[in-house]
């Protein structure tokens, strides 16, 4: 076990792990509900227990999970349930790509479990501390980030196996399909920052609500297609102007 | 189908959502340097995100049924319309998942 973890992470001076959990400590509130109800609405919709333990292990991604809940509820084909968690994660790839300055040096198994700890908070964290430092890839840098991402990670984990060992006690008409919604709208709300992505809000939502009885989900995939387009030509049409 | 009942159809599930974490998480760190993102793509992938939660969101709150929804009846409209203000306001996601939750159950019972 000691060996197996010397080789998944990199080594890292243990203060700046310290500043880290530090800096992620104040979100574990939000990240624990966050937790909490994904992992009711994934025994609310019918998950075993085996399979929501290791849903919330293996795909660690609150919004992908959430997202695809009801398609998996549903029996929806597995190309779309697939399709519906890529483009949910696409946000993961362009992150990717903005810190991968730091952590290129690393063998490839660090870098792989560095990337799958990589979630929205931890990459807004570390970002913001270290944008201007001139040397990528230090210790230091790394302390700081498996701080925050740890945290993050355990935090979330321990709040989903509590939703999953308790969800089977709420009855269905308490709604927490709705509180699993309402998860969602949280992280699409600070990404309505500008015009093109209200544009592509209001298209994609209305579109996703008349082509509901599509079958296999197909209405959804047009209604994301459509609104993309609009989005991604008013902004392109506003950077010409 | 028999969706997360079925062992075979879930077990395929999660190995493939698993596949899509480490698949774009790791993306660009897995990729030799100089492979770069093109600017004109970065576009698209910030507005797939918001697109395609909108269109996950959208039905389940706005329809019954596979049909349009929009009634003084929908309880989960205007729970949803309610949370969605407190957290514009407030940016606090447990603050509105309460509210939310609060107006859905209070209409439930009275409305």
């Amino acid at each position: 076990m000691k060996r197996a973890r010397a080789h998944l992470f990199a080594y890292c001076p243990r203060a700046e792990f310290e500043a880290g959990v530090r800096s992620m400590a104040p979100f574990t509130v939000a990240i624990g509900v966050w937790g909490l109800v994904t992992g009711v609405a994934m025994v609310n919709a019918g998950m075993t227990m085996p399979g929501a333990l290791a849903v919330t292990l293996f795909v660690y991604a609150g919004s992908a999970q959430l997202a695809t809940l009801p398609l998996l509820a549903a029996g929806t084909p597995l190309p779309v349930v697939f399709a519906t968690a890529l483009l949910v994660n696409l946000r993961f790839v362009i992150f990717s790509a903005a810190s991968r300055s730091y952590f290129m040096k690393l063998p490839w198994q660090q870098r792989l479990v560095a990337g799958y700890l990589n979630g929205d908070l931890g990459f807004a964290l570390f970002s913001r501390r270290f944008a201007d430092d001139p040397e990528r890839g230090t210790p230091e840098q790394y302390g700081y980030f498996y701080g925050g991402a740890v945290t993050n990670w355990a935090a979330w984990q321990v709040s989903s196996y509590l939703g999953i060992l308790v969800g089977g006690m709420f009855p269905s008409e308490w709604g927490f399909e709705l509180a699993a919604s309402l998860a969602l709208v949280a992280v699409l709300i600070p990404m309505a920052n500008k015009f093109p992505a209200v544009a592509g809000i209001v298209v994609t939502g209305v579109l996703s609500v008349v082509t509901a009885d599509m079958p296999m989900k197909l209405g959804l995939l047009v209604s994301v297609l459509a609104g993309g387009a609009v989005a991604v030509s008013i902004d392109v049409w506003r950077s010409r102007a | 189908m028999n969706g997360v009942h079925d062992w075979l159809y879930m077990t395929l599930a999660i190995a493939g959502l698993t596949v899509v974490t480490f698949a774009t998480r790791s993306s660009f760190f897995m990729l030799p340097q100089s492979v770069q993102l093109p600017a004109s793509w970065e576009r698209a992938l910030k507005y797939a995100p918001v697109c395609a939660l909108t269109a996950i969101v959208a039905p389940t709150v706005f329809t019954r049924e596979h049909q349009p929804f929009i009634s003084w009846d929908n309880h989960q409209m205007w729970a949803l319309l309610a949370a969605s203000a407190v957290f514009a306001k407030w940016r606090n996601m447990t603050a509105m998942i309460c509210v939310g939750m609060v107006v859905f159950t209070a209409l439930r019972w009275w409305a």
